[in-house]
């Protein structure tokens, strides 16, 4: 009965399986031709990945920021905005996030949590919806702007923190109070010992089943999908087309800032300049590779969680600059092989 | 001889058989119609023609030689050429960067853009397409853009012609063109497959015609035996839906009009778009708008619709609920990526916990009420066929029990019965005192069902009937009128 369906389902299944093959075989012959022995570096790599607990852990770990940035950007690109400020966006939030949690420091965790996400929110969302503004009154792309965004947003955060809130002769902030800290794995489960995986990833899923419902199961998502695929055909629904771009800039630029969650409060304590690393633009490749879907998300999270901290496992075999081009080799054979398997299923 | 010969092609879609055992032959040099209901199977059939799908079984022959077409271009190598139901035009391209796109001439890698312009031009006069091949698509009107697509064709030496429902998109005056465009071909020795659900022009042009029902060849016959109401019980099966449902008197006061519009202008580029238009809409009555398309008729919409506010004059709105069937549905009538039931919602207030049983239940009732045909209930609206997908969108518009009911050719592409029951929805709409306005290019549609009646040039509405559409049971009394009104269209002012 449902047999489109299945089948795109199928579709996906099957192209994301090939895929994932080609981008071994190529890693095998890249590694090859670099002279090493290719099941000398996978198996160290994966070794370390799944052959302990505190490998696991750090995967994971590595994992949630990019589930939550990926869950905010995928809300961006449902409605056709190509958001690459996601990094920029990030550090506002999460610099105010750490803020937020060292000078509110009297209240109670219950009541602090919820401030540090709603205050973290809003800022990176604010940020998005600057693009989002000159967009809509001016024609502006955004992948222009948001681009060029990243630059001043991480400048402005570069500035008010060494000149006024970060610690003497250091590049980071001040440490929250550790009631704030949130719980790590391994005081529960004793096999992640040493990992710095935290409640923060519980959150991570949640919130891409949140984020899930959100685009799959209301009419905003509804809506931000339909002015994703045709804004005139929007226009002519009833649809406000431009509300639907502000808010969808504004929640997925806002979901952004809680990866500042899993690094302040999960693990550092504190906001530090550079903690992002390029996270941001990672991101949009997860999001890409999970078409979007949320729950996809998690998925690529958790493969580019791997190659992340595998990348360091084998760091001392070969260059570690290998991982980013087998990302880049991923996503390549994704799009590719995902063009010729649509066109094969009709 | 035979330019075509299908030979038992079956095609399915999952459990849907869209063409079973199909086998009919095209003569060389005629015009072969094809008809049927929505859905019957005949898009499905020249775009197996055509080379976009592979049939499931059965063979076709061109000029007594079995082909087996990969991709359309192994089609127009073989000098096959097809319009399609939908344009498929590149909007920011101009008329001659789009023609020549896939085709181009080139010396030394670089296109010869003055050959390309040359040929075209010649192509331009010779059919009399009056066209300007340095406009944007986005700035010409849609049969304008259809004689594009024929352009290309000619551009591609196209020997054999498939035109998918060319003639629904034209207004009367433009349908003629359009037949001395094909009577021009056939007397080059061109072959023409024509698709259409209009019978008379089927009775005009064909030297044979074939009828597809559910997929399947029902009937076939020649120019000499052509008998119209032998097609339409053909077409449907033997149950010809009567328009069985009438105005009836609903007390209107002339004063309440729902919708007011005085003495609107609204510029764009320099023109006159609309250019000091009056008009009101009243509850229970049903007013037609007929002229050749691209003289306002869309801003028209567009303003009272809402999304055209750079406007003079005064707009008077005493509701906010108007629903909009639209003229070109694919661009602005649905989501062609979503589902049926997706593009039902889309108008709903903001809704939480949007289930697939929802939207199935949703779906269901809209098939069962409209008699849409679809392979599966979850098919996404790209998938359905034309005439479906126009049912889909007249569904969700009414289902919406908005006060005023905007209707852009609401039987565009839909076939005899659809059409009726399509007709007797807008008059029961009446009935319940709504305000309807009725955009259309076929005058007998127009004609039927409106009380009041304005043709509109050059962005105003030149001329407004009413009495008169009470005598046009009487044929006489009606071809006058016509021929009246056929005049204002075209801008010659009548007493
Ligand atoms: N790619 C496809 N996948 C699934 N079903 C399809 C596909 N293409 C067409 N169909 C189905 O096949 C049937 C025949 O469609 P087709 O477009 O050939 O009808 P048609 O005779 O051209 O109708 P219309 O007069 O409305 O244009 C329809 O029910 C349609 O939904
Ligand atoms: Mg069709």
């Amino acid at each position: 009965m449902e047999f489109l369906l299945n089948k795109k389902l199928k579709a996906n299944i099957v192209s994301i399986s090939i895929s994932v093959v080609l981008t071994f075989l190529i890693t095998i012959i890249l590694l090859l031709i670099l002279g090493k022995n290719p099941v000398v570096v996978l198996g160290t790599m994966f070794g370390e990945v799944f052959g302990s607990g505190y490998g696991l852990g750090q995967t994971l770990f590595k994992a949630t920021p990019l589930i939550i940035c990926g869950c905010g950007l995928a809300i961006c690109f449902h409605a056709s905005i190509f958001n690459i400020g996601a990094e920029g966006q990030l550090n506002a939030g999460s610099f105010v996030i750490s803020l937020v949690a060292f000078y509110f420091s009297g209240l109670p965790f219950i009541l602090l949590f919820p401030l540090c996400l709603l205050s973290g929110f809003i800022v990176s969302g604010v940020f998005g919806l600057i693009p989002a503004i000159i967009k809509i009154k001016k024609g502006v792309s955004e992948v222009i702007s948001t681009i060029m965004l990243n630059f001043i947003i991480l400048a402005l955060v570069n500035y008010l923190l060494i000149d006024f809130f970060a610690v003497k002769s250091t590049v980071r902030t001040e440490k929250i109070s550790e009631s704030f800290m949130i719980p790590k794995f391994s005081e529960y489960f004793q096999m992640f010992q040493g990992s710095s995986l935290n409640l923060t990833f519980v959150f991570a899923l949640l919130l891409a089943l949140f984020t899930y419902y959100l685009i799959y199961k209301t009419s905003f998502g509804y809506k931000l999908r339909a002015v994703g695929f045709n804004e005139t055909a929007s226009k002519y629904m009833g649809i406000k087309n431009n509300k639907i771009i502000l808010l969808a800039f504004f929640i997925g630029s806002g979901i952004t800032s809680f990866v500042g969650i899993n690094f302040i409060m999960g693990y550092k304590g504190y906001y530090e300049l550079g903690f992002s690393n390029n996270l941001g633009f990672t991101a949009i490749a997860v999001a890409l590779l999970a078409k979007n879907n949320p729950i996809g998300v998690i998925f690529s999270a958790l493969l580019f969680g791997i190659l992340d901290y595998g990348g360091l496992a084998v760091n001392n075999i070969v260059p570690k600059e290998i991982m980013f081009v087998i990302q880049g080799i991923v996503i390549l054979s994704i799009l590719s092989v995902d063009k010729l398997v649509e066109k094969y299923y009709g | 001889m035979n330019a075509i010969e299908f030979k038992y092609i079956t095609k399915r879609f999952g459990d849907l058989t869209a063409n079973y055992n199909v086998s009919f032959a095209v003569r060389k040099n005629s015009v072969h119609c094809l008809i049927g209901e929505n859905g019957a199977g005949k898009s499905t059939l020249m775009k197996i023609l055509f080379g976009i799908y592979k049939p499931d079984s059965g063979i076709i022959k061109i000029n007594n030689v079995e082909k087996s077409f990969d991709s359309p271009l192994d089609a127009i190598k073989s000098n096959i050429g097809m319009l399609h139901q939908h344009f498929m035009l590149i909007e920011d391209f101009t008329i001659l960067e789009n023609v020549i796109l896939g085709s181009e001439v080139t010396i030394k890698y670089k296109i010869d853009f003055e050959w390309s312009e040359k040929t075209l031009n010649n192509f331009n006069d010779k059919y009399n397409l009056g066209l300007n091949l340095e406009q944007k698509i986005s700035e010409i009107s849609i049969s304008e853009q259809q004689k594009v697509e024929i352009l290309k064709l000619l551009y591609r030496n196209s020997e054999i012609l498939i035109f998918d429902e060319p003639t629904a998109v034209l207004s009367p005056v433009e349908v003629k063109e359009f037949y001395k465009i094909i009577e021009k071909f056939k007397d080059e020795g061109k072959t023409i497959i024509l698709i259409t659900h209009k019978l008379h022009e089927v009775k005009e042009i064909a030297d044979r015609v074939t009828v597809l029902r559910r997929g399947e060849v029902v009937y076939e016959t020649e120019k000499e035996n052509l008998d119209i109401n032998i097609l339409s019980r053909k077409i449907v099966g033997d149950v010809i839906l009567k328009n069985d449902i009438s105005k009836e008197t609903v007390m209107i006061n002339q004063e309440d009009s729902v919708i007011k519009l005085s003495n609107i202008t609204l510029r764009k580029n320099g023109h006159d778009i609309l250019n000091k238009l009056n008009l009101s809409l009243h509850n229970g009555e049903i007013y037609g708008v007929c002229g050749v398309e691209g003289n306002g008729q869309s801003e028209l919409v567009d303003l009272i619709f809402g999304l055209e506010k750079k406007f003079s004059g005064y707009l008077e709105k005493n509701t906010n609920k108007i629903s909009l069937v639209p003229d070109d549905r694919l661009k602005k009538g649905m989501i062609k990526e979503f589902t049926i039931g997706e593009n039902l919602i889309l108008k709903d207030k903001n809704k939480l916990n949007i289930t697939k049983k929802y939207l199935t239940g949703l779906t269901d009732e809209v098939i069962n009420n409209f008699d849409v045909r679809v392979p599966e209930n979850s098919v996404i609206m790209k998938l359905l066929s034309g005439g479906n997908q126009q049912k889909v969108i007249f569904a969700r518009e009414i289902e919406l029990n908005n006060d005023v009911l905007i209707f852009s050719h609401p039987t565009r592409g839909v076939d005899i019965n659809a059409t009726a029951f399509i007709h007797s929805k807008i008059i029961e709409q009446r009935n319940a005192g709504k305000a309807v306005l009725l955009i259309s290019s076929d005058l007998d549609e127009l004609l039927s069902l409106s009380d009041k009646f304005g043709v509109i040039y050059k962005g105003t509405l030149v001329k407004e009937f009413s009495s008169e559409l009470e005598n046009i049971q009487n044929e006489t009394m009606k071809n006058k009128l016509l021929e009246k009104i056929g005049k204002l269209m075209i801008g010659i002012s009548v007493e």
